[in-house]
């Protein structure tokens, strides 16, 4: 198998000079998504520990998302499993056959990309509108 | 490099990743609409929501899920970058471990809600 690889592959890796197409971007953002919220489970389990166990700790839990950094890693979280989401429903789409052409694999990724940002900011204003930050 | 484990290996993890995938989306659309009947939101409803037992055994296969999934996505991460053999098969063994963990307390905090 290994022999049969061309060693001498072209190798480019310029972060500033690549041009991704949206569906790379949308790819590598699946995956740095899907990291951050792998490292984030043990964390997030702890505060549902918490946020169940009395009144005093479900208001400190909800506290920390409320306000300063807490909102901020609050709302990236929610953009993480959004994305991540949108981005994976279209994974399952490609698997049953749909939406494969250039066209709408471009279309669908703008869409994922998009949709995920929209609904990041319309829970950031509603959090500040209520209130919130 | 031989691959550790067997050849069907790799289509296991992209079945068992989908499998996973379809069942979160699921629970979470359904967690969504109880979430959103259950009113306002305070200790008390969100607390209430974990008392049945149906929403304990789909909270814990939710839970799973996530775990299979964000280990089997974090496998294909280690592959893509992680070519130290013993490296990568330690992280294998040490995520598996703190998922693992994370499955068992899972199944304490849920059945501590009374």
């Amino acid at each position: 198998m290994t022999s049969r690889i061309n060693r001498q592959r072209p190798f480019f890796l310029n972060l500033m000079a690549i041009r991704l197409p949206i569906g790379g971007i949308v790819s590598i953002l699946h995956r740095a998504s899907g990291a951050g919220l792998s490292l984030a489970v043990p964390v997030l389990l702890f505060l549902f520990s918490r946020s169940v166990r009395s009144p005093y700790y479900y208001d400190r839990v909800t506290g920390i998302f409320s306000h300063g950094l807490g909102w901020l890693i609050g709302l990236g979280l929610l953009w993480a499993l959004l994305h991540h989401f949108l981005a994976g429903l279209r994974h399952l789409g490609f698997d049953f056959g749909l939406g494969e052409s250039t066209e709408k694999a471009r279309q669908t990724a703008w869409l994922a990309f998009g949709l995920a940002i929209a609904l990041v900011s319309l829970v950031a204003l509603a959090s500040l509108m209520g209130g919130g930050a | 490099m031989r691959h550790v484990g067997g050849a069907r290996r790799g289509l296991d993890m992209w079945l068992l990743q989908r499998a996973s995938a379809i069942y979160m989306a699921a629970f979470l659309a359904v967690f969504l609409v109880l979430f959103l009947a259950a009113g306002p939101m305070d200790f008390m409803a969100w607390r209430g929501l974990f008392v049945p037992t149906a929403m304990k055994v789909g909270s814990l296969l939710f839970v799973a899920a996530l775990l299979a999934h964000a280990w089997i996505g974090l496998r294909e991460i280690f592959i893509d970058y992680v070519h130290f053999l013993v490296l990568r098969l330690g992280l294998y063994l040490a995520f598996g471990t703190l998922y693992l963990g994370c499955l068992v307390w899972t199944v304490d905090i849920l059945w501590s809600v009374k």
